[in-house]
């Protein structure tokens, strides 16, 4: 180790991870929003908000199963099926029959849906802000990097990615529905044609999608407060991603992710002041070069 | 005929009724207008100010109201907007004729609106804006703060810091007025206080970051004594939750203003880091007198929850309202701010003046450091200090410098 230290300090080996860690997050709702706008062409203003209700109701069950391990566990399973479940009689009851219109009338609805359940949050969970406890076995840090200290929780959050990412990838790449949806995104009259029923290809891919919002956001919930309006930032920054990577893309998606959540970790190690402006340098510079996207956009 | 003009009479007469009714109304009572945010994340706090308010209000009325009139109030809500609390203030105060305005949360809203009732002669009592703006440059007659700002949090916090033997110290924050406010307040005031301390790095934040593990891992890199994290809101929870996870709260000990207050620390729970440094100006538990304890009870009776900074300030602006009428003799404006200037009423946490010069609240600080009570499931302030206002507040001297 002291060798890769002598070529990297370990302060920036550590801010690298840390940085890592952080893209998972971003990916798993990135990945989301851009599947959902890949295939069914919704630009999802809501996602953000599904990822807010995902927190929330990872407080809930928290509560219900107490703060020790279970809790999260059982958080990290219902929590996204809760929000599948919401976003599925969204789907059935509203989004699939607005499929042939303007894209504008869907932005419009998605749009209508995150203020519907930014109120809903409220409703049901007050205004006051919320915390879910880091689960028990991932409290606490281990010394890595020339002793500085690593949140077991994001060494989790680091595992958790790329397992996602690999699900994800077999979900579109060797399972039929996969292959169907990744048919719908480029030509859905074809698909309907040969006897597929679209409309519910469509539905399964709003749900997968909303899904990852979900899961997104019970994963944030230990790191930070629970509350209204963050779902605000993020559905900005996951927009950016996509748009960085490609729209409909989700390798895109894990591309402009890991260079949204590195060059801020990287930002803040050089110019602390204004660590916040290098990701959104970052989204310029790609646009700059490549309008379109870094990989081949869907639409 | 007689029918006919018995009738007319008795008609004229309750229509004259009903014209009389409204304004003879409008006399019998003091009308408070309340605009402040209700919806979004500041209802955490806006809500304590609104129900302190109104738990004094019943039982002022209770007793029959000042002068023989009861205190009524109507709220609206600014969703955190600043035109539209202003359009709020200019209808309560030209529609509704309402005789003091009180609010809100938005330091911005709160400086437009107290332009306003600079011109509409109005008085209105600030409850939990902590711009020194509000107090300072902008001040003017007719304006009442009723919390702390950050000019003197900041300043109560370099008092008790210049006692702690740190000297390297790194200053972090939310990018925007409030953060920048406070780390400039406790950072120049600390500087004039011990001037061997030095600043070894800095750090800004946008407003609402979520993930404060890349700035600490930085910090812990440049090993500073001591770090001022001025943040807000929910803010504050996200950077102790950070901090606990990288054990930054182990390491090395930080200072966050009302890091030690029951908003910040009581959704942890038992896991809110221990050790950390903060000002506040209210706890239910401290002062253990029974005047607080008296005040607790009765908040708890009637909300089912524990009393809040924005509870006393809801609470005591109130007391000062109906007791500077009292005073004045009459239900009058310019009576009523001159009843109220230098004025000092028995509080939860003892006896509060209004100072004369600036029309600033004069609130105790404490400074204490966050630990763990088995009597609570939270985490508490302790070793708390306390620094009088006269202490830590601007003198007369340089209000009236700032005010010209």
């Amino acid at each position: 180790m002291d060798f890769i230290y002598s070529i990297i300090p370990a302060g920036v080996l550590s801010q690298v991870f840390v940085g890592l860690s952080r893209t998972t997050i971003l990916f798993i709702v990135a990945s989301g929003l851009s599947l959902i706008l890949g295939v069914l062409r919704i630009p999802n203003v809501a996602h953000g908000s599904l990822y807010m209700i995902g927190a929330f109701t990872a407080f809930t069950v928290t509560k219900i199963f107490g703060s020790g391990s279970a809790g999260f566990w059982m958080a990290l399973i219902i929590a996204p099926l809760v929000v599948a479940f919401i976003s599925l009689i969204a789907e059935r009851g509203m989004f699939q029959f607005l499929y042939e219109r303007e894209h504008l009338m869907l932005l419009l609805l998605t749009f209508a849906f995150s203020l519907v359940f930014g109120d809903l949050v409220k409703l049901v969970w007050g205004g006051e802000y919320k915390s879910v406890p880091v689960p028990h076995i991932f409290q606490g840090f281990v010394p890595l990097f020339g002793g500085l200290p690593f949140p077991l929780y994001n060494l989790f959050l680091l595992v958790a990615g790329p397992v996602v990412a690999i699900l994800l990838w077999l979900l579109t790449n060797k399972t039929k529905i996969g292959k169907i949806a990744r048919a719908a995104a480029v030509d859905r009259e074809m698909v309907g044609a040969v006897g597929i029923n679209v409309s519910w290809v469509f539905a399964t891919v709003f749900v997968i999608g909303c899904y990852l919002a979900g899961l997104g956001g019970v994963l944030v919930a230990p790191t930070v407060s629970v509350t209204l309006g963050m779902d605000h930032n993020l559905i900005i920054e996951a927009f950016l991603i996509v748009i960085m990577g490609g729209l409909g893309n989700i390798w895109g998606a894990l591309l402009g992710a890991l260079i949204f959540g590195l060059t801020q970790s990287m930002g803040i190690l050089i110019w602390p002041q204004f660590g916040i402006i290098f990701p959104y340098l970052a989204v310029v510079i790609v646009l700059l070069f490549r309008p379109t996207g870094l990989l081949k956009s869907t639409w | 005929m007689k029918k006919t003009v018995l009738l007319s009479m008795s008609l004229l007469f309750f229509v004259g009724l009903f014209m009389i009714c409204p304004l003879t109304n409008a006399q019998s009572t003091i009308k408070v207008g309340i605009v402040d945010t209700y919806t979004g994340p500041a209802t955490t706090f806006t809500m304590d100010v609104l129900d302190g308010f109104k738990l004094a209000v019943d039982k002022i009325n209770a007793k029959g109201g000042v002068l023989g009139k009861k205190i009524e109030y109507t709220t609206r809500d600014e969703k955190f907007k600043p035109d539209i609390g202003l359009a709020m203030a200019k209808e309560l105060v030209l529609k509704e004729k309402v005789d003091i305005l009180m609010g809100t949360i938005n330091s911005s809203t709160t400086l437009a609106i107290s332009d306003f009732v600079k011109k509409e002669k109005v008085p209105f009592f600030v409850t939990f804006a902590k711009s020194d703006k509000i107090i300072g440059e902008k001040g003017h007659k007719y304006v009442f703060n009723m919390n702390e700002n950050t000019a003197m949090a900041g300043r109560a916090a370099a008092v008790a810091l210049a006692k702690k033997p740190y000297v390297k110290y790194w200053i972090a924050g939310d990018d925007y007025e409030y953060g920048r406010a406070i780390a400039e307040n406790v950072w120049n005031n600390l500087k004039k206080l011990k001037p061997q301390v030095q600043k070894v790095g800095e750090s800004w934040w946008k407003v609402g970051e979520a993930d404060f593990t890349p700035y600490i891992t930085q910090i812990l890199a440049a090993k500073p004594d001591f770090i001022i994290v001025a943040t807000g809101g929910s803010g504050m929870v996200n950077f102790q939750k950070a901090a606990k996870a990288t054990g930054l709260s182990q390491k090395i000990p930080f200072y966050q203003h009302t890091a030690i207050e029951l908003s910040v620390l009581k959704p942890q729970g038992q896991n809110a880091p221990e050790g950390v440094y903060g000002t506040a100006n209210y706890f239910f538990y401290y002062p253990d007198t029974p005047a607080n304890k008296a005040f607790v009870d009765e908040f708890k009776k009637a909300y089912n929850r524990e009393p809040r900074i924005g509870a006393l300030s809801g609470y005591m602006t109130a007391q000062f309202i109906a007791e500077g009428y009292k005073k004045a003799g009459k239900i009058d404006t310019e009576g009523l701010i001159k009843a109220l200037e230098g004025m000092s009423l028995d509080s939860p946490v003892g006896p509060l003046a209004i100072r004369g010069c600036d029309h600033q609240l004069e609130l105790p600080m404490y400074f204490g450091v966050t630990k763990k009570d088995p009597k609570y499931d939270f985490l508490v302030a302790g070793d708390i200090q306390i620094i009088q206002a006269k202490d830590y507040m601007p003198t007369c001297d340089e209000v009236k410098k700032v005010r010209k």
